[in-house]
């Protein structure tokens, strides 16, 4: 019995212990570790807006160039063309797929998409990222809906290429857009209409 | 021979064994599937080894002093909850202080948690031998994981990107040989790497029957 809570006692001090180094670090890293998450974020919203920027300059280039608004704890990016981007993230395939969506003043024609973060099959639907893909989206509608369709099928405006082998990827992308791109918007219109 | 004379032949033994005899990968074969996966990029490979010594030294500064009061029957636990802690704080260092390189080597960094080098050198080694000998005993394998990461990172990033620490190095008409930046290459790589070092280190491998 004695030996039997000595052991407990030691498991407890140790873990207590570690528990508050562990906190420690948690407390000093997670302000940077915040800091560099904004800082990506503003990094993909100028490449989204094809706006000229180096590593270094990030912070200014998108200070002089970008105004934010924020509605329902949504954030909006506006370029100074009065193009706007927004977050868009949902369920991927194999896991979720976070990424920044302009579009044009009109707010019918997509600018251009660029993804954070994705899990997809590399090669495949890990192809979802690379810009040569990302590129077709460019000057596509979105109404009545966007549709990603089997490569050497698309005939209008608001239809874009699959990636071949990668369709249940494409399809989850396609989902994710549509249904973050008629959040956002309406929320957006509400704001304009109301302001 | 600095280390014979400043820790004894102990220590020397401790050390060569290491980073040479029983060279946690190409002699015990372990910590294999990091040394696969995070290869493809010398800053990669650099910063995997650099956190698994780190943990490697931390986890025996804590497990060796305490080893006459961890009871023998949670040791396991207790080597768990060292690692998986200092594990935690690499994590957010390279998090905070390396976001590229925390996001190229990702999930790998929590996985050095499994990583069979330190779960191995704190049972092996860190639980029956004095502080001393167990940091060094940590430092000469987290070497020897090192090098061997940093060899083959070298040898992929060259032939697969035609670059070193994302400087170019290959003349312009170089072709990149893809398969090396992927998984296939690591492994071809890792093959050949065991042939020559347990060849040269005179390992035989266990024969059926002896």
């Amino acid at each position: 019995m004695k030996e039997k809570l000595s052991m407990i006692l030691f498991v407890l001090v140790l873990g207590s212990m570690l528990t508050v180094a562990l906190v420690v670090a948690h407390d000093y890293t997670a302000p940077i570790i915040e800091r560099n998450q904004a800082l990506k974020i503003k990094t993909k919203v100028l490449e989204v807006f094809d706006i000229d920027h180096t590593k270094d300059d990030v912070e200014t280039v998108f200070s002089r160039n970008i105004e934010t608004t924020e509605k329902e704890d949504r954030m909006f990016y506006i370029s100074r063309n009065r193009e706007i981007a927004f977050e868009i993230s949902g369920s991927g395939l194999w896991g979720p797929i976070h990424g920044v969506i302009a579009m044009m003043p009109d707010l019918e024609t997509i600018k251009g998409i660029t993804i954070i973060h994705q899990e997809e099959t590399p090669g495949l639907g890990g192809r979802i990222a690379e810009k040569a893909y990302l590129d077709k989206f460019k000057n596509k509608k979105i109404f009545p809906e966007l549709k990603i369709l089997p490569p050497g099928k698309v005939r209008k405006e608001n239809e874009v290429d699959a990636i071949t082998g990668a369709t249940l990827s494409c399809k989850a992308f396609e989902k994710i857009l549509n249904s973050q791109l008629k959040e956002y918007l309406s929320l957006f219109r509400s704001v304009h209409s109301g302001s | 021979m600095v280390v014979r004379r400043l820790f004894g032949a102990t220590g020397y033994r401790t050390v060569k064994n290491g980073v040479w005899g029983d060279h946690p990968i190409f002699s015990m074969v372990l910590g294999i599937c990091s040394a696969l996966a995070i290869t493809n990029k010398v800053e990669n490979a650099i910063a995997m080894g650099a956190s698994v010594a780190f943990v490697l030294v931390a986890t025996s500064l804590i497990i060796s002093p305490l080893r006459a009061l961890i009871p023998l029957r949670v040791r396991i636990i207790t080597y768990m909850i060292v690692i998986s802690s200092f594990v935690i704080i690499v994590d957010k260092f390279l998090k905070a202080f390396y976001p590229d390189i925390s996001e190229a080597i990702g999930p790998y960094v929590g996985l050095i948690i499994t990583n069979c080098i330190i779960m191995g050198r704190a049972e092996a080694f860190y639980i029956q031998n004095k502080v001393s000998h167990s940091v060094l005993d940590a430092l000469a394998n987290g070497i020897g994981y090192s090098y061997t990461l940093v060899g083959i990172a070298i040898v992929r990033e060259l032939l697969g990107f035609g670059t070193l620490l994302g400087i170019r190095v290959m003349p312009g008409g170089w072709t990149n040989w893809v398969v090396m930046s992927m998984a296939p290459g690591a492994f071809f790589l890792l093959g050949i790497f065991l042939w020559i070092t347990r060849t040269a280190a005179e390992i035989e491998p266990a024969r059926r029957g002896s």
